[in-house]
């Protein structure tokens, strides 16, 4: 789930900065992606739920943040405040359609992500009702 | 003390337990590449334990017949998800029969009633 | 008059089978066997159910299910050798009163 959510927040950021020329560190906005592989998971959740969950199986963890290091688009834009000396302007490679759909799934894989938690979470109950 | 059926059933929730942590990894691994689909042949794994049961660990096995993705990763959502429902209502059927069967052999031992 | 009899230890057995032959001669050894057989159930069920206790405390791979049915079968055996238990001291006790 954290990778997931990590992958939705750098998506987020590819969409929101689609248009930005001029950052902080000079020139335009470069895209980022994300890098998934399995790992072992040493998660935050309650050790019964560490048992349950990983000791027959693999996790995922973000192995990498990949920057885009390639030349941005150029447009034609001599009246621009960030025109170089022909005119043109360098935007960021980003393409919004793309990074929105690669949104929708991040997000519908961390949704099934929620889903194996608590699925595993009620057979984790049903076993203890055992003792009823 | 718990009657073979009790045993049998309580192996098969093993099992379904076994499953459902692969199902939970592959919806895991969703998005990594070159990751490949787990799972175990549930039916001959519970089968081979009813004729031996010490048998130990099942075999975990890549599944076969699925599409793989441009980033060599072959897992299907739809199929996980369905998979994730199917062995909770299994689950939750097994532990509902292995609670009724504790429940009669303890009325049995007690014999329904004080006796002198 | 009773001999008041503890559920853990054995010597009441040779009491029992002492017992003249009003009840026929194989009922003291078949008392000791019953009362040996359930104590040795239980044994058996403690030790497992402490086992897997033990295991899931300490995070290794015991499965929940498991462990609560390794307690209930502890449990089940434990129950029935107090019922077999006092089926045991109160057949003792009518033999006892046969006794004139």
């Amino acid at each position: 789930m954290t990778a997931e959510r990590q992958r939705a927040e750098v998506l987020v950021e590819n969409i929101a900065n689609a248009d930005t020329t001029r950052t902080a560190s000079g020139g335009p906005y470069k895209r980022q992606d994300v890098v998934f592989e399995s790992q072992d998971v040493t998660s935050p959740f309650s050790s019964i739920f560490d048992a349950q969950m990983t000791s027959q199986g693999a996790g995922v963890g973000i192995s990498q943040i990949i920057t885009d290091d390639g030349p941005g688009d150029r447009r034609y834009m001599p009246g621009h405040p960030d025109a170089d000396k022909d005119g043109y302007v360098t935007f960021p490679k980003v393409n919004p359609a793309e990074d929105m759909v690669d949104l929708l799934g991040a997000s519908r894989s961390y949704q099934a992500n929620v889903s194996a938690i608590s699925a595993v979470k009620d057979m984790i109950q049903r076993s203890i009702d055992l003792f009823k | 003390m718990l009657d073979p059926l009790s045993r049998q059933l309580e192996q098969y929730m093993t099992l379904l337990s076994v499953r459902q942590k692969l199902v939970s990894s592959n919806i895991a691994n969703a998005d990594t590449p070159d990751y490949r689909t787990k799972d175990i042949d549930f039916e001959s794994e519970f089968r081979e334990y009813l004729t031996n049961p010490l048998k130990s660990a099942p075999n975990v096995t890549d599944v076969n017949g699925l599409r793989v993705k441009a980033d060599g990763n072959n897992v299907d959502l739809d199929r996980e998800a369905r998979l994730l429902s199917e062995n909770a209502i299994r689950f939750s059927v097994a532990s509902n029969l292995l609670r009724g069967n504790i429940k009669d052999i303890r009325l049995a031992i007690s014999g329904g009633g004080t006796n002198s | 008059m009773s001999i008041p009899i503890s559920p853990i230890s054995l010597p009441v057995a040779p009491a029992l089978s002492a017992v003249p032959s009003a009840a026929n001669s194989g009922s003291g050894a078949s008392f000791q066997s019953l009362l040996q057989n359930a104590v040795n159930n239980v044994e058996t069920a403690n030790a497992q159910a402490s086992a897997a206790v033990s295991d899931y405390m300490s995070g290794g791979n015991q499965e929940i299910h498991s462990m609560v049915l390794a307690t209930q079968n502890a449990d089940l055996n434990f129950e029935l050798f107090m019922q077999v238990r006092n089926k045991v001291v109160s057949a003792y006790e009518e033999i006892m009163r046969m006794q004139v």
